[in-house]
């Protein structure tokens, strides 16, 4: 298939190439060309704009940071828009807004394109091992054309509803695993006051009822004291703000979720924003 | 003095009537024709745009919803900055974010408007009463020369500094009767469901450290089950929100609001939204099985 990518970030490079190595017809834009400067090398072929990649490719993946760069990659000027014909397919990777994903999708489909929502969860690692979790929001005949596509990215591939769909389900994902991380912490923080050793702890619920994916990973590092980013807390403070917003929309209740928030907002304020989220640990320890 | 007055709700209403009262002239007009009608009958004059009321005016006041209202009324089409000439003066007294405020005060200034963000405190009975208090950002000689209208409308008017420091106050305000609200239902519906009388127990507060107008007003008006607004909740939630969101924007950790805005959640998705805030004691009372009685 010929497929256009944008955003070859920590997770989007590896991304790239998987899709590549399963024998498709790849093609770049990058914003800033030096980030797709190593599979240029290898002969991808890069693009002048969003618009002449659209024009080239069946489908076009994005993975970018804000809400606001996936509009502008869509519908700004030389946008994938103003470069798609009809029946090709928008699959979004990045954790935007639902809202937006819902817009989007709306002003696609006037003109006969084809949107997905389809953000992940997995980090760098899930994206390099091929093992990401995918969350999908697409109506189904256009899921079904590119879910050949997420079997070549991850592991499990759920389609959750129609467009828009795929971010909430990833909202609910950040809630639940950085409120973890934030618990994880506290725990770490407590075992230390106590002058207990931390890894003996973390070993041991690993074991129980409070073992998780979050005490694996982000548990370890906070033993280790390793705070180099996996991935960088700016994201996950920049995913809170996203869902704290809707639920106050939706006159929803996020207590927890609502001080996880607080924590993350002293995160920044204290300048560990491109550090790992498990500087959560650090704010216990002013 | 010639005063334009644009927002007729609950707040402008009496607040542009209070203008009247103490002899300015006043220009009104509103989306909704109806809500201009008390001002007519006033004898307020009658405008077909907020740019006519700006041509009719040197002074113009807005007292509207949120950013994008403001913005709409001075900077849109057909708005104050159409009409207004140089050196008109243009007081928000509408809560908005201090940053929207900054942007919208430096957008009017390169038209060669003044603009002063002067967000209130004291609800409607404080806007009838015209003792509001009034939290005032902006140039000091402007603030000065609007003295005798906010002296018309409010008792404690104090500037805080440049454009946008109004509303940072009125941040504050927020915080504090937000969380203070949220803290006195919590308190009565403690008290309720203890077995004790709640009058007794904030009639005792009232001579002590948790004295506060919030335990004196809004307390009482739980304790009579007088959820009627005032200050209806989803308005409470949104000027909480505001705050988060300058919080999320400056790093900061604010964990009492942030908890007093998830119970404005839970108000709003539970039809408590268009009560005022002190229904939030109702919230409380489900949260826990129920009325104490």
């Amino acid at each position: 298939m010929k497929i256009g990518f944008i955003g070859l970030g920590v997770m989007g490079e590896p991304m790239a190439r998987h899709l590549r190595a399963a024998g498709h017809d790849l093609a770049l834009w990058a914003r800033r060309p030096e980030s797709a400067a190593a599979l240029v090398a290898e002969g991808v072929p890069l693009c002048a704009t969003p618009a002449e990649l659209a024009a080239h490719s069946e489908v076009v993946i994005t993975i970018v940071t804000a809400s606001a760069d996936v509009e502008a990659l869509a519908f700004g000027p030389n946008g994938l828009a103003a470069g798609f014909v009809p029946g090709a397919i928008h699959v979004d990777m990045s954790t935007i807004a639902p809202a937006t994903a819902r817009a989007l999708a709306a002003r696609y489909a006037e003109r006969g394109i084809g949107w997905v929502d389809a953000p992940v969860s997995g980090g760098g690692r899930g994206a390099r091992d091929a093992t990401l979790a995918i969350m999908a929001g697409a109506e189904d005949e256009t899921l079904a054309r590119v879910r050949p596509l997420f079997e070549v990215l991850g592991k499990r591939i759920v389609h959750i509803g129609p467009p828009g769909a795929g971010q909430v389900a990833k909202a609910c994902n950040q809630m639940i695993m950085v409120s973890t991380i934030q618990a994880c912490a506290e725990a770490v923080r407590l075992a230390n006051a106590h002058g207990v050793d931390v890894a003996a702890v973390r070993q041991a619920l690993m074991g129980g009822s409070a073992g998780s994916k979050v005490l694996e990973v982000m548990g370890a590092k906070m033993v280790e004291r390793d705070f180099a980013a996996g991935i960088e807390a700016r994201l996950h403070h920049k995913d809170f703000a996203i869902l704290m917003d809707e639920a106050a929309k939706l006159g929803a209740p996020l207590p927890v979720a609502a001080q996880v928030w607080q924590q993350l907002n002293a995160l920044m304020g204290a300048g560990w924003g491109r550090d790992d989220t498990a500087s959560l640990l650090r704010v216990l320890e002013p | 003095m010639d005063v334009g007055f644009i927002g007729l709700g609950l707040m402008g209403r009496p607040m542009a009537l209070n203008l009247i009262k103490a002899g300015q002239r006043v220009h009104v007009w509103s989306r909704r024709r109806e809500s201009m009608q008390p001002l007519l009958d006033a004898g307020a004059g009658d405008c077909a745009s907020a740019a006519e009321v700006a041509r009719q005016a040197s002074i113009t006041i807005s007292m509207v919803a949120d950013a994008p209202d403001v913005e709409q009324v001075t900077l849109g089409a057909d708005g104050i900055a159409d009409g207004a000439s140089a050196g008109h003066i243009h007081i928000d007294m509408s809560t908005i974010a201090p940053a929207a405020a900054q942007s919208i005060a430096a957008r009017l200034a390169a038209r060669g408007i003044i603009a002063l963000d002067a967000p209130v405190s004291g609800g409607e009975p404080g806007a009838i009463a015209g003792t509001l208090t009034i939290m005032v950002g902006g140039d000091a000689d402007a603030c000065a020369r609007v003295q005798p209208l906010f002296a018309a409308m409010g008792k404690s008017i104090t500037r805080i500094g440049e454009a946008g420091a109004g509303q940072v106050a009125k941040a504050c305000n927020q915080i504090i009767t937000g969380v203070g609200v949220a803290s006195v239902a919590e308190a009565l519906n403690f008290a309720a469901r203890s077995g004790v009388d709640g009058a007794r127990v904030r009639e005792a507060l009232l001579g002590g450290f948790a004295y506060s107008r919030i335990l004196e007003n809004h307390g009482q008006r739980m304790l009579a089950r007088n959820f009627k607004p005032g200050f209806k909740a989803w308005m409470h939630q949104k000027d909480v929100r505001i705050v988060m969101d300058e919080a999320h924007r400056l790093g900061l950790a604010l964990p009492m609001t942030a908890a007093t805005m998830q119970l404005f959640n839970a108000m709003a998705g539970s039809g408590l939204g268009e009560d005022d805030s002190v229904a939030m004691l109702e919230l409380f009372e489900r949260m826990s099985g129920g009325a104490g009685e």
